[in-house]
C-alpha cells in the first residue's frame, strides 16, 4: 500500500517535472566562462587559473569543459543536471559536440557531496563512462574528502583533457573572426576619413570656417567610439592571456545524450 | 478579352500561392516527422545498448553469486522479452510506447533487484570488471533519461504542430498522425539505483 502510494508520489513527481524541464537551473553566465563556481569553493586566483587552464584547451583543441560548482542540485541527479546545463549553455561546438561538464555539489554537514562528470556526443568514444567513473572515484572524490575541492576539480580537468584531445584536436580558426574585425575597422575608417575630407573640402569652398569646424570635430569623435567597439571584439577572439575569463569565445552549442558517470561520497 | 486575363493572371497567381504554402507546410511536417524518429531511434539505440551489457553482467554475477540464480533468471528472461518487443518508428502510437516502455520497465525492475541482491557479495562488489559493468549500466541508465526526455520533447513539438492551424489541414489531408510519449509510470520507470 504505502508502497504504492510512494510510486504515485513519485510519478507524479516526476510527471511535474517533465512539465517543467527548466526547474531553476542557471542561466548561462553573462559574460560567458567556464570556470561558474556557484558555490565558492574556489579562491579567485584558484579560478582564474583553472579558466585560463580550459579556454587555452578550447583554443587549442575547440573541446570545452565546463565546471560548475552550485550548493543544491534542486532535485535533480547530478547527472541530470549537468546535462541540462550541458544542452542548455550548448558546451562543446555543435560540428562535434565535444562538450564536458563537470559539476561539484560540496558537502554539507548532514547531506552528502555530489559529482557528476557529463560528456557530450562526440567525446563518448574518447571518454568512455568507466574512464570517467575513474577519473571520480581515484582524483576527485579523494581530493574532495579532504576538502580540496580546486585539487580535484584540478587533477580531473587535465585527465580529462588529456583523453579529448586524443580524440578531437582542432585548433579553433578564428582567423575569420578577425579578418572580419579588420575589415569592418578600415571600412569604418574609409568612411570617417571620406566624411572628414568632404567636410573638409566643403569648409575650404564655403568658407564658413567656423561651423565647418565644429562638424568635423563631431565626426572625429565618432571615429575613437566605432573604433573601440571593434576593438573589444577583437580582444574578446584574442584568446592568450585573458584574466578572468576574457579570452572565452563562448558555448557553440553542443548536445549531450547522458554519457558519463557521477559518484558521491 | 482583357477581363478574362486579368481572371486567368489572378486565378495562377492564386493557385501559386496555395501550392506554395501547401508544400511549405508539407515539408515542414516531414522534417518534424523525421525528427520525431530520429529521436526514436536514438532512444531505441539506448535501450539497445542497456541490453548489450547484460550478458556479461549476469556472467560476472553469476561467478560469485551462485544462490541468486532466480534473480539472474529474472534477469534473462526480461531481456529477452524487452528485446522481442520493438517499434515500427513510423507508427509511434501511444499505445506501441506504452508497450515498449512496459517491456523496458520490467527489465529496469529485473536489473534493480539484481543490483540490490549483488550488494550481499563483498568479492563481487569489489571486482574490478563489475565495477566497470555498473559504471556502464549507470551512465547507460542515464542516456535513458535523456534520450526519452529528447524524444518527449520532439514528439511534443510535432504534435503541436500538426494540431496549430493551419497546418492541421495539411497534417489531416496527408495523414499525419499524433505521436506517443514516454510517460512516467508507477515505479516501473525508475531506474535501478547503482550506487556505492
Amino acid at each position: 500500500m504505502t508502497v504504492k502510494i510512494k510510486g504515485l508520489l513519485l510519478s507524479l513527481l516526476l510527471a511535474v517535472g517533465f512539465l517543467l524541464p527548466a526547474r531553476a537551473i542557471p542561466s548561462r553566465p553573462q559574460p560567458q566562462r567556464l570556470v561558474n563556481d556557484l558555490a565558492g569553493l574556489f579562491t579567485a586566483a584558484q579560478a582564474g587559473h583553472l579558466e585560463r587552464m580550459l579556454v587555452a584547451f578550447d583554443d587549442s583543441t575547440s573541446n570545452q569543459i565546463a565546471v560548475v560548482t552550485v550548493t543544491d542540485l534542486e532535485g535533480y541527479t547530478p547527472a541530470e543536471y549537468a546535462v541540462r546545463i550541458g544542452l542548455d549553455w550548448g558546451v562543446g561546438s555543435a560540428d562535434f559536440n565535444n562538450g564536458i561538464v563537470v559539476l561539484v555539489k560540496p558537502k554539507e554537514s548532514g547531506g552528502s557531496g555530489q559529482v557528476s562528470i557529463q560528456v557530450g556526443y562526440g567525446l563518448e568514444g574518447a571518454i568512455p563512462d568507466v574512464y570517467a567513473k575513474r577519473i571520480i572515484d581515484s582524483q576527485m572524490i579523494p581530493h574532495f574528502r579532504s576538502g580540496d575541492y580546486y585539487g580535484g576539480v584540478q587533477a580531473a580537468c587535465e585527465i580529462l583533457m588529456a583523453y579529448a584531445s586524443g580524440e578531437i584536436s582542432q585548433e579553433r580558426d578564428r582567423s575569420d573572426d578577425e579578418m572580419d574585425d579588420v575589415v569592418a575597422f578600415l571600412i569604418l575608417f574609409f568612411l570617417v576619413m571620406l566624411v572628414f575630407l568632404y567636410l573638409s573640402s566643403k569648409n575650404k569652398g564655403g568658407g564658413n570656417n567656423h561651423s565647418g569646424g565644429g562638424g568635423g570635430g563631431r565626426y572625429i569623435y565618432i571615429g575613437p567610439i566605432g573604433r573601440g567597439s571593434v576593438f573589444t571584439g577583437g580582444s574578446s577572439w584574442g584568446g592568450g592571456g585573458g584574466f578572468g575569463g576574457g579570452g572565452f569565445g563562448g558555448f557553440g552549442g553542443g548536445s549531450f545524450g547522458g554519457g558519463g558517470a557521477s559518484g558521491s561520497w | 478579352m482583357k477581363k478574362g486575363l486579368v481572371t486567368i493572371l489572378v486565378l495562377v497567381l492564386v493557385a501559386l500561392a496555395l501550392f506554395g504554402w501547401v508544400k511549405n507546410a508539407y515539408n515542414s511536417l516531414v522534417k518534424s516527422d523525421e525528427t520525431v524518429q530520429a529521436a526514436w531511434a536514438q532512444v531505441e539505440n539506448v535501450y539497445q545498448r542497456r541490453a548489450d551489457l547484460i550478458p556479461n553482467l549476469v556472467a560476472t554475477v553469476k561467478g560469485y553469486a551462485e544462490h541468486e540464480s532466480s534473480t539472474l533468471q529474472a534477469v534473462i528472461d526480461a531481456r529477452a522479452k524487452a528485446t522481442q518487443v520493438t517499434v515500427d518508428a513510423s507508427d509511434l502510437t501511444d499505445e506501441q510506447i506504452a508497450k515498449y516502455q512496459a517491456a523496458q520497465g520490467e527489465l529496469s525492475q529485473a536489473l534493480g533487484r539484481l543490483i540490490a541482491v549483488s550488494e550481499a557479495y563483498p568479492d563481487l562488489k569489489a571486482n574490478e570488471n563489475f565495477k566497470d559493468l555498473q559504471a556502464q549500466l549507470e551512465g547507460t541508465e542515464n542516456r535513458i533519461t535523456v534520450e526519452r526526455q529528447k524524444f518527449n520533447e520532439t514528439a511534443q513539438a510535432y504534435n503541436t504542430e500538426i494540431r496549430t492551424f493551419p497546418t492541421n489541414i495539411i497534417a489531416g489531408l496527408f495523414n499525419f498522425d499524433k505521436k506517443g510519449y514516454f510517460k512516467a509510470a508507477e515505479g516501473a520507470e525508475v531506474a535501478p539505483k547503482v550506487e556505492f
